[in-house]
């Protein structure tokens, strides 16, 4: 099955080529150039990786960050940043990014975090779906 | 552990700091498009060996952004190198106009940040000084980073330069939340150690929207 993928970043050059390349490994990519229409993009959901830039203008990539886990917890975000602090990766991570990666990415490492991020969310969409299976089953009283 | 207390020395080093920071980080974004597009370079290589004809307008649109992406990457260091030469004689003769634009050059990715624009005012006539060319670029940096705070996003600040008697004003214009900022909020104290060592002056004018630093005897 095909990776949704949602790629944010302001840098449109890199948005654009970034798209292509995903999308010729067979991966289903939305590209966004801002934090806010990222923000709709996660709306109108079903994404299994969103790949976010750290530094973007406006909203930065952890408030973006902070916003989509608010609004989805299971969505899984690889933070890429052009400039890593180890403070930055440890507060994404404590935020719960996925994972972290420095500008210019490796596309295959890129590729495999992203396959890691879509096995990561079908298992925690499972596991909710259980969870509220068992408990409709519970208060029903069955 | 105590540290030497040297306001100006410390200032200075904080501001090259964010500056090759800020600058690195560009050129990081360059090169990360340089890169992709020569690996896409790649991919249509693959196909093309696979039998797959790709249209020629395709290497076009990578050729191009290649250039792109490298003219903005020479632009970049060309900036870092004169902002990095501005440390070459404590005090010397230099071409205001000049500095300010290099001012604005290196102050772009901060003011896209916050989603502010930055434009030089052109002078009628060339402007030079006698002043410490990286010690006003410290003061003139700082000007900057609390003219960003004190303009909605979405605003331009215009910079410019006048001459007023033997003196000359470097202007702050639009700054369009200025009058909403707390009076101690600039100059802070190694601000106004820079104004004295480069025997300058401020002045925020709220309600206009400007700031102004002169500096005295050009």
């Amino acid at each position: 099955m095909a990776e949704k993928v949602l790629l944010v970043d302001d840098e449109k050059d890199f948005l654009s080529v970034m798209s292509e390349r995903m999308a010729a490994r067979g991966m289903d990519v939305t590209a966004a150039d801002s934090a806010e229409e990222a923000l709709a993009q996660v709306e109108s959901g079903g994404f299994d990786a969103i790949v976010l830039d750290l530094m973007m203008p406006g909203m930065d990539g952890i408030e973006t960050l902070k916003a989509i886990k608010q609004r989805n917890p299971t969505l899984q975000v690889i933070l890429l940043t052009g400039h890593a602090t180890l403070e930055k990766g440890i507060e994404a991570m404590k935020l719960g990014a996925m994972d972290f990666v420095e500008k210019p990415a490796d596309l295959d490492q890129l590729t495999q975090k992203i396959k890691q991020a879509q096995a990561k969310k079908m298992v925690l969409v499972e596991k909710r779906m259980e969870e509220k299976l068992k408990s409709i089953i519970t208060s029903k009283g069955w | 552990m105590t540290l030497p207390s040297d306001p100006i020395g410390l200032a200075g080093l904080q501001y090259f700091g964010r500056t090759t920071a800020s600058v690195s980080h560009e050129l990081k974004n360059a090169l990360a498009i340089i890169k992709e597009n020569a690996g896409l370079l790649n991919d249509y290589l693959l196909l093309a060996e696979k039998g797959t004809t790709i249209d020629p307008a395709r290497y076009k649109t990578v050729a191009v952004r290649i250039e792109d992406q490298t003219r903005r990457a020479d632009q970049l260091i060309r900036n870092m190198n004169r902002f990095a030469h501005s440390v070459d004689s404590p005090v010397q003769s230099v071409v205001l106009d000049d500095l300010v634009a290099l001012l604005a050059a290196l102050s772009l990715r901060e003011a896209a940040m916050r989603q502010v624009a930055l434009t030089v005012r052109p002078t009628q006539s060339t402007i030079t000084v006698t002043t410490a060319p990286f010690a006003l670029l410290t003061l003139l940096g700082n000007c900057i980073t609390f003219a960003l705070a004190a303009t909605q996003p979405g605003q331009t600040i215009t910079l410019g330069i006048a001459p007023e008697g033997h003196d000359v004003q470097i202007l702050f214009d639009s700054l369009t939340g200025l009058a909403d900022m707390p009076g101690e909020a600039f100059p802070k104290e190694s601000d106004k150690a820079l104004l004295t060592a480069l025997n300058a002056r401020f002045k925020a004018d709220g309600p206009a929207g400007r700031m102004v630093i002169t500096l005295s005897g050009r």
